[in-house]
């Protein structure tokens, strides 16, 4: 049974920093989960915590049924990537895939064995007696994965394995490992900042700042219903737009939003599928759209759609990034105000801001050109204050 | 290459190596340039190097040719007697031999080298690498222990060890353990990457074994620069010799050659003889190893 | 599923215990060699200055209090051998330093190119520091030997056509201690120039050229980039020439024996004498401490006199 369990785990530093105040989760046998946040939130101290890299200062952290605690990393049973992959620069591949067996004292014939499956799983077999300076970064980083997997250890670890490689190889090495994963069925933790990363690879995702678990969730759960503010900028690319408005509503019982000075209807399927907006008193309200939830020639009413002032015109072929300014405030939390785009420096005054919309390269839109905008607002997201999802 | 107008701004655009062989009037040595340079180098070379040219040649000449001018530099009367004369004015313990001589400095050296590598170097291991109280002040002791000369502890150490003279142990082994050798190989490790070491830990290896699996086989040049270093002060160590040894039997070369010039009869020839035959195993050492001797000279500046 | 932890959340003991173990056996014999040979000496040089101990006459020793230190500093009975040995370490160090620095600088200089047998003559300038300077201090002894048949004499006499008559310059003391100098530079320069070249290798190609194409020419470039590029190797190779002058000996023991009166005695050699020929620990003691003093102020100083411009990169 590989299960992690991290019960109230917390790491404070002897200066005094509380670097995790608390986590509480659990990560079931076989599963891929992925911490993701921004640097600094604490993502990669957790897996170090977990590796036994950094000592735990409080709660307790379970791997199988086991209290690991006190453990040092070679008695936990675990197996490390590392970002740099960390590869015994004076070994060969081999050397290097078989070293962690060679410790446990393997009969020779089983090490020898058991490497050369794990090179076979890899395709390393015809690099097996190269030694890492001679091998490209794709290939450094498969020896890492390799020495991991020979130990077939109760859990992987993997801390950004694949921040140092270029796109390309990034997109595919996502899915090798993702593959691998599951069909070697071990634990997996995986530590990344790229929430495209997250997104294609996990099967939960868990989405921290500053020490704290903002949501676990599946990734269709975190897009379609992010719990908070953060999350709700921090998944998706581009990021959502987000704005200040104010919830009314009219004597005829319908409920609006405003976007400046103008006024987005809401659907009532998405007030009866959100109790807490349905209840929600008038007054101040956050509101998201996503840059795909604008629609370019708007059907139905003016309160579906929004008149805006197209800025800069990104085309990337199968589609456009439309930059539009709006006179709207824009709503945000501490962290996702610091992640301002350089574009959105240029804005103008206070009360005017920048957003994105997604669109498809039809018809053709012009800089600098007012437009009608429509918006999906079936697909529109709400906060409250404090930036709580209002579900 | 040929020397056509290549425009100034381009040149800036090639390589240096490139760029040198475009003779392009000042931006790179002329054939006179490089004529001159030589011209003023080799003499000048020559010159510097002189005195251990005087000391070869003479080793070969009889004792009285040696002081007669540059009559010593003509090619008659080259003989071996110089050498052979060594052998036999040393010999018996009374006066001691050149090969007694001769082991003395290899055995000293070697134990203060050898010994300096294995407890320096798991020392500083420890201190980069390993967490342990009191590690930060025993770090602390021994960079602050890195500015005591030798000299100032000489006569203390002579007052405490007096029970110790005239034995090979005196002259070894209070070498062994050295504040700056310590320093080197811990700056050394500390540069090292982290991961490298953690990845051995989870791999399974412990302390002991991370040092000698990880660590050492990638520490090769910090290993070569400290036994250059450490073997160069200790061959040519004279002043604890001079004051803990006066038995002939256990004196090293430097106090061995000092003691021949303070008792006559001698001749120069002879001396030189004796003094090449005591430089020539280093010489030819660092002939061959000369990448290495002046790599580590320049390691230590760094670090300084 | 879970049972109940028996430990609850503490540190990683078992990894901190372990490393401990694996550390005090490690660090142990360097630990020992160290407070031994160094520490303990060096506490023990205070205590002996303090003591009146006449070596090897059986007598216990006695307690001299600051007296050793007064009568090397204050009594003319005593003193004048010690000042000397001040005087001529400070003479010796203020030629040096600028001197073989400067040499070292010049030979680096002309070192810098990218020439065929530039290796050669780096090994060759780099050779004598490979001497035991014991071997050296013999081979100058020759070099310097009196009559008209002595080397030196003998390049003078060719080189100014007779104008200067053959000298013994280990016996005049006016001429001892500049001989000493000489063999000592030519024992070190290698040293310093390897460490100045590789200093002057570091320094970027480009920002020469960039100097050149703006219309400097080969002194102001040597002005405004090379020297500052070489401003820390510099400073290094200057403290540690000065302190190593500081601790002038050998040549001193073997060349001339501390004269012809006291024209070459140094401080180390004051020590050495006092330990030996006379026996007196106490005094040969208060000589180290003094000396040692004296180091540390001069590294102070030079450390914060250089230091305050230095760059930090």
């Amino acid at each position: 049974m590989a299960t992690i369990k991290y019960d109230n785990v917390e790491k404070t530093y002897p200066d005094g920093t509380k670097a995790i105040p608390g986590i509480s989760l659990e990560v079931r046998d076989g599963e891929f989960m992925v911490f993701v946040g921004p640097s600094g939130c604490g993502k990669s101290t957790v897996l170090r915590l977990t590796a036994g890299l950094e000592d735990i200062t409080g709660g307790s952290l379970f791997i199988g049924d086991r209290v690991v605690n006190s453990l040092a990393p070679q008695q936990r049973d675990i197996a490390m990537v590392f970002q740099d992959y960390a590869l015994y620069p004076h070994m060969t591949v081999r050397d290097n895939i078989g070293f962690a067996l060679r410790m446990m004292g393997r009969p020779k014939s089983e090490i020898r064995q058991r490497v050369e499956a794990a090179a076979g799983r890899l395709s390393l077999t015809a690099l097996l007696d190269r030694k890492p300076r001679n091998l490209s970064g794709g290939q450094r980083q498969r020896v890492a994965m390799g020495r991991a997997i020979v130990r077939e250890p109760q859990a992987f670890l993997m801390d950004e394995p694949l921040s140092n490689l270029d796109a390309k190889l990034r997109v595919q090495m996502r899915a090798e490992i993702s593959s691998l994963q599951r069909q070697l069925g071990v634990t997996t933790v995986y530590v990344t900042h790229d929430q495209v990363e997250a997104m294609t690879m996990g099967d939960r995702v868990a989405v921290m700042k500053s020490g704290l678990l903002q949501q676990v969730a599946p990734p269709e759960e975190l897009y379609e219903r992010p719990v908070n503010i953060f999350v709700a900028g921090f998944i998706g690319s581009p990021k959502m737009n987000l704005f200040e408005s104010v919830l009314r509503r009219d004597r005829d019982g319908g409920t609006f939003v405003t976007f400046g000075a103008q006024e987005l209807a809401i659907p009532k399927e998405v007030l009866r599928e959100r109790p807490s907006l349905g209840q929600r008193k008038d007054g101040p309200i956050k509101v998201g759209i996503r840059p795909d939830g604008f629609i370019l020639t708007p059907n139905g009413s003016s309160d579906q759609s929004i008149e805006v002032t197209t800025e800069v015109v990104e085309s990337l072929g199968n589609e456009r990034m439309v930059h539009f300014i709006a006179q709207v405030r824009k709503a945000s939390d501490a962290d996702t105000r610091d992640q301002r785009t350089d574009l959105e420096e240029i804005a103008p005054d206070a009360g005017t801001s920048m957003f994105i919309a997604r669109v498809p390269p039809y018809p053709r839109v012009h800089e600098r050109e007012t437009i009608r905008l429509g918006v999906n607002t079936k697909g529109l997201y709400f906060f409250d204050e404090e930036g709580n999802s209002l579900f | 290459m040929s020397n056509a107008s290549i425009p100034r701004h381009q040149v800036m655009t090639l390589s240096p190596k490139v760029r040198d062989r475009t003779r392009i009037g000042r931006l790179g040595p002329s054939r006179l340039r490089i004529a001159v340079n030589y011209l003023v180098m080799v003499p000048v070379t020559l010159l510097f190097v002189s005195p251990i040219i005087y000391m070869f040649i003479a080793s070969f000449k009889p004792n009285n040719e040696v002081l007669s001018g540059f009559g010593v530099f003509s090619l008659q009367d080259l003989s071996f007697n110089n050498y052979l004369s060594i052998f036999s004015r040393f010999s018996g313990s009374d006066t001691g031999t050149f090969t007694g001589f001769l082991t003395t400095s290899l055995i000293v050296s070697a134990a203060t080298v050898i010994g300096g590598l294995v407890v320096n170097s798991m020392a500083a291991y420890a201190l980069a690498r390993l967490r342990w109280p009191g590690r930060n002040l025993f770090l602390l002791a021994v960079i602050a222990l890195v500015i005591v000369p030798f000299e100032a502890i000489a006569v203390p150490l002579f007052y405490m060890l007096d029970g110790l003279r005239n034995t090979y142990l005196v002259q070894f082994l209070p070498f062994i353990a050295s504040p700056f050798s310590i320093y080197l190989f811990y700056s050394f490790f500390a540069g090292l990457p982290k991961s490298l070491e953690e990845a051995a830990r989870v791999d399974g290896a412990g302390a002991w074994r991370t040092f000698f699996f990880i660590m050492l086989p990638n520490a090769r040049p910090v290993f070569a620069t400290v036994a250059i270093l450490q073997f160069m002060a200790s061959w040519s160590s004279f002043l604890w010799p001079v004051m803990v040894i006066d038995d002939p039997t256990v004196r090293p070369l430097p106090l061995a050659i000092s003691v021949y010039v303070g008792t006559p009869p001698y001749g120069w020839g002879n001396i030189m003889a004796f003094g090449v035959m005591m430089v020539l195993p280093m010489l030819v050492m660092f002939l061959i190893f000369q990448r290495w001797f002046i790599r580590s000279v320049v390691t230590s500046g760094v670090k300084g | 599923m879970f049972t109940k932890p028996k430990t609850v959340a503490g540190p990683a003991i078992a990894s901190i215990q372990q490393d401990t173990r694996a550390a005090v056996v490690m660090v142990t014999p360097a630990f020992l060699g160290l407070l031994a040979f160094i520490a303990i000496p060096f506490l023990l040089a205070i205590f002996l200055s303090t003591q009146n101990l006449q070596f090897g006459s059986g007598l216990a020793p006695t307690w001299m209090g600051l007296e050793q230190y007064r009568r090397i500093l204050l009594d003319p009975l005593f003193r004048a051998d010690f000042y000397r040995a001040l005087i001529n370490n400070a003479t010796f160090a203020v030629v040096v330093v600028p001197a073989q620095t400067g040499l070292a600088l010049a030979i680096a200089l002309l070192l810098n190119r990218r020439l065929r047998g530039m290796p050669v003559f780096r090994t060759l300038f780099f050779m004598p520091v490979v001497f035991p300077m014991a071997l050296v201090s013999v081979i100058w002894k020759l070099i310097y030997a009196p009559d008209d048949v002595g080397m030196l004499n003998t390049v003078l006499k060719v080189v100014t056509f007779g104008h200067i008559q053959p000298h013994d310059f280990l016996g005049d003391p006016k001429t001892a201690l500049a001989a000493i100098i000489v063999t000592s530079i030519w024992s070190g320069v290698g040293f310093q120039m390897v460490i100045i070249l590789a200093g002057l290798q570091s320094i970027s190609a480009t920002l020469y050229e960039a100097a050149s194409i703006d219309k400097a020419s080969k002194w102001q470039q040597f002005l405004n980039v090379t020297v500052p590029g070489l401003r820390n190797t510099l400073v290094f190779v200057v403290m540690v020439t000065t302190i190593l002058s500081l601790r002038l000996f050998d040549q001193v023991y073997i060349m001339t024996r501390g004269g012809p009166l006291n024209a070459t005695t140094t401080v180390m050699y004051q020590a050495v004498t006092s330990a030996f020929d006379q026996g007196n620990i106490g005094r040969a003691a208060a000589i180290t401490v003094v000396f040692f003093v004296l180091v540390l102020g001069v590294a102070l100083i030079q450390r914060w006199f250089l230091r305050e411009e230095r760059e930090i990169v």
